[in-house]
């Protein structure tokens, strides 16, 4: 077991931009670390850089604190779990699970001994003589699981290994990778577009795009503080409102002024938040559960219009406008809307008008320019 | 497919049924003899042609494999320089027909001094069937998931145990299509065995049985036996790849 260690590392296909931007990134012995971000973003080119299967263009990867840049694959004892599983069609799931050993040498009683362990482990102990196209997909996916897990390896890397399974199996397995990874506590990379499961498989949580590493952390933090509006926006379902708004000095504490209306800052806000010259234009963020739809009529309250709602079953989307109907354009309405999460027995109807107070904790402010989250301390 | 069937076999069952006549059973009409059968054994040493058959055709064929299957691997799967240009080359290497390539490459074969023995047949068969080897190992290998030679790899093979170990197995319908298609061709071809094997020892069974009918005997029955004798190991090795064939020609139909 070791931990891992990108140091800048980049990759360059041909001569486009990089895929992989000097990524610098640590992960823990026995860490279970969550690679996320958008299709096309690096994830699993970074993968294959640690697997050995992608040269890397320029920066130092270490595993167990030695450099592997120019290591073979075999002899950097990493396991993957690969999206379709790949797994050796001409052989029953016993030998699948014991190739790797087989090639290292191992005596056939060790072998079967720890093909044994690890079918019980995945429950997979009736199927070992079964070819693999005899098998469902979710005990495919656990059988390259199996192949993984068998080998002890230095660390498991996974590219979305559940994306093939239906969303039933996908929650089980979901729970399943993660008991095992603890049980087993080999450092682990996983990669997933999926932020149910970075939210909820992750010790912590690598937010990419582009190549470039926006964010890495606890998936709470990632949640409760994005570094900056890109993580804002992408990890949460419904995302982040992100409303463009100003920022005025008022008589005695901050405004935010959205379209033509205000609402005021706390006193000492502005101590905790390095928010920048009044009149300056900023993102306003605000999660959508953070969003109370309320009666009063008391200060600090928007007023906005019920365009739609959404209702889920155990909790409603209340889509919600302000300023005149009619936005001119529909990248003007975006701005000019936003959602809010509520309980499932809505009162009210579209074309309604309602109040939403938003409490000052739970407002995010980012740099209209650069993106990067307002907090004190940045990230 | 009955129909098809006995339209098939009416050939063979035509040749059988007369080689076991003598020559004048022959052209009366009836009755059974071994006697073409003796004659031709008399006439041309079958077994000894059999065997050079067998080994040329053998030897061909492992060449080809050798060579085919890792380059076929290497156009698939690698990625390196040119690949496309030099697959092209191979494959229009394919086009050439035998016939234009002969003349040199029998000067060729000659300066190297291989024409006497079975070498300088089995390097010109193996040159010949090689392009094609490549083109439909590349081609059937580019149906084979990266993921699994990377999943090999991760586990611990290099390249060529990869190709051993996982890509090998599952090409058996492919590695049947090249042997069945190439052992009909080497066996049956006479041209390259009657130029290049220039021992009477070492001629293979094509080269016998065209001796045969060049003035050795006019023995209707006779040739029909050695003919029999010619063709008989083709239909073994097709009758027993043929569960492969199958699928190698209709892959990627079914995928
Ligand atoms: N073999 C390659 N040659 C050239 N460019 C490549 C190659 N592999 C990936 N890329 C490019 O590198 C970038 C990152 O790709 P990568 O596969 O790592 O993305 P990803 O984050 O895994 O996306 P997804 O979620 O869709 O799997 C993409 O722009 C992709 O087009
Ligand atoms: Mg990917």
């Amino acid at each position: 077991m070791a931990d891992i260690d990108f140091d800048g590392v980049t990759k360059v296909y041909g001569d486009g931009p990089p895929a992989v931007d000097r990524l610098s990134l640590h992960i823990d012995d026995g860490e279970f670390m969550v690679l996320v971000g958008p299709s096309g973003c690096g994830k699993t080119t970074a993968l294959r850089m640690l697997a050995g299967l992608e040269e890397i263009s320029s920066g130092t990867l270490r595993i167990g604190g030695a450099v592997v840049n120019n290591t073979l694959p075999k002899d950097r004892d990493v396991a993957m779990v690969f999206q379709n599983y790949a797994l050796y069609p001409h052989m029953s799931v016993a030998q699948n699970m014991g190739f790797a050993l087989k090639i290292r040498g191992e005596s056939k009683r060790e072998i079967a001994r720890k093909v044994e362990d690890a079918a019980r482990i995945l429950r997979l102990t009736e199927y070992l003589e079964r070819r693999p196209k005899a098998l469902s997909g979710g005990q495919r996916q656990r059988v390259a699981m199996g192949r993984a897990i068998v080998r002890s390896p230095q660390a498991f890397l996974m590219d979305e290994p559940l994306s093939n399974l239906d969303a039933k199996l996908r929650v089980e397995m979901r729970s399943e990778i993660a008991r095992i990874q603890r049980l087993l506590s080999v450092a682990t990379v996983y990669v997933t577009h999926d932020q149910v499961e970075a939210m909820t498989m992750g010790d912590r949580v690598a937010v990419l795009r582009d190549g470039q590493l926006q964010q890495v952390a606890t998936p709470q933090d990632i949640y409760d503080r994005p570094a900056n509006e890109f993580v804002a926006g992408f990890m949460g379902s419904p995302p982040m409102n992100l409303v463009p708004c100003q920022l005025r000095p008022g008589r005695s504490r901050v405004e935010v002024v959205v379209a033509d209306q205000s609402i005021e800052l706390p006193l000492g806000y502005a101590d905790t938040h390095s928010l920048p010259e009044a009149g300056a234009d900023v993102v306003l963020g605000v999660r959508p559960e953070d969003v109370l739809i309320a009666d009063a009529t008391g200060a600090n309250v928007l007023k906005v219009r019920v365009e739609r709602v959404e209702a889920l079953g155990s909790e409603a989307l209340v889509h919600l406008a302000w300023g005149e109907g009619g936005a001119s354009s529909s990248r003007d309405a975006r701005s000019r809307s936003f959602i809010a999460k509520v309980g499932p027995r809505v009162t009210f109807a579209p074309g309604d008008v309602v109040s939403v107070q938003v409490s000052p904790e739970h407002i995010h402010f980012f740099d209209a320019g650069t993106g990067i989250s307002l907090r004190a301390g940045g990230r | 497919m009955v129909l098809i069937a006995v339209i098939m076999l009416y050939p063979f069952w035509v040749m059988i049924g007369t080689s076991l006549k003598s020559e004048a059973q022959f052209l009366s009409g009836g009755g059974f003899s071994w006697l073409s059968w003796k004659n031709l054994t008399a006439t041309i040493p079958v077994g000894q042609e059999v065997l050079s058959s067998t080994i040329v055709c053998t030897a061909s064929i492992l060449i080809i494999l050798a060579v085919g299957l890792p380059a076929g691997f290497a156009f698939a799967k690698l990625r390196f320089r040119a690949s496309t240009v030099v697959f092209l080359v191979i494959v229009s290497a394919m086009m050439v027909p035998l016939q234009a390539i002969l003349m040199p490459e029998f000067v060729n074969v000659t300066k190297l001094g291989l024409t006497g023995g079975y070498l300088g047949a089995i390097v010109v068969y193996a040159a010949l069937g090689t392009p094609f080897s490549v083109f439909l190992f590349a081609t059937y290998f580019r149906g084979v998931p990266d993921e699994l030679i990377e999943a090999g790899i991760v586990d611990g093979l290099g390249y060529f145990g990869a190709l051993w170990r996982l890509v090998v197995p599952i090409a058996i319908p492919a590695i049947a299509t090249v042997t069945v298609l190439q052992f009909i061709q080497i066996w049956d071809d006479l041209l390259v065995g009657l130029l290049f094997i220039q021992n009477t020892s070492e001629r293979p069974i094509t080269v016998g049985l065209a001796v045969l009918a060049a003035g050795r005997t006019t023995s209707i029955p006779e040739l029909m036996a050695g003919s029999l004798v010619s063709a008989l190991p083709a239909m073994v090795v097709y009758l027993v790849f043929q569960r492969y064939l199958v699928k190698g020609l209709t892959m990627g139909i079914d995928r």
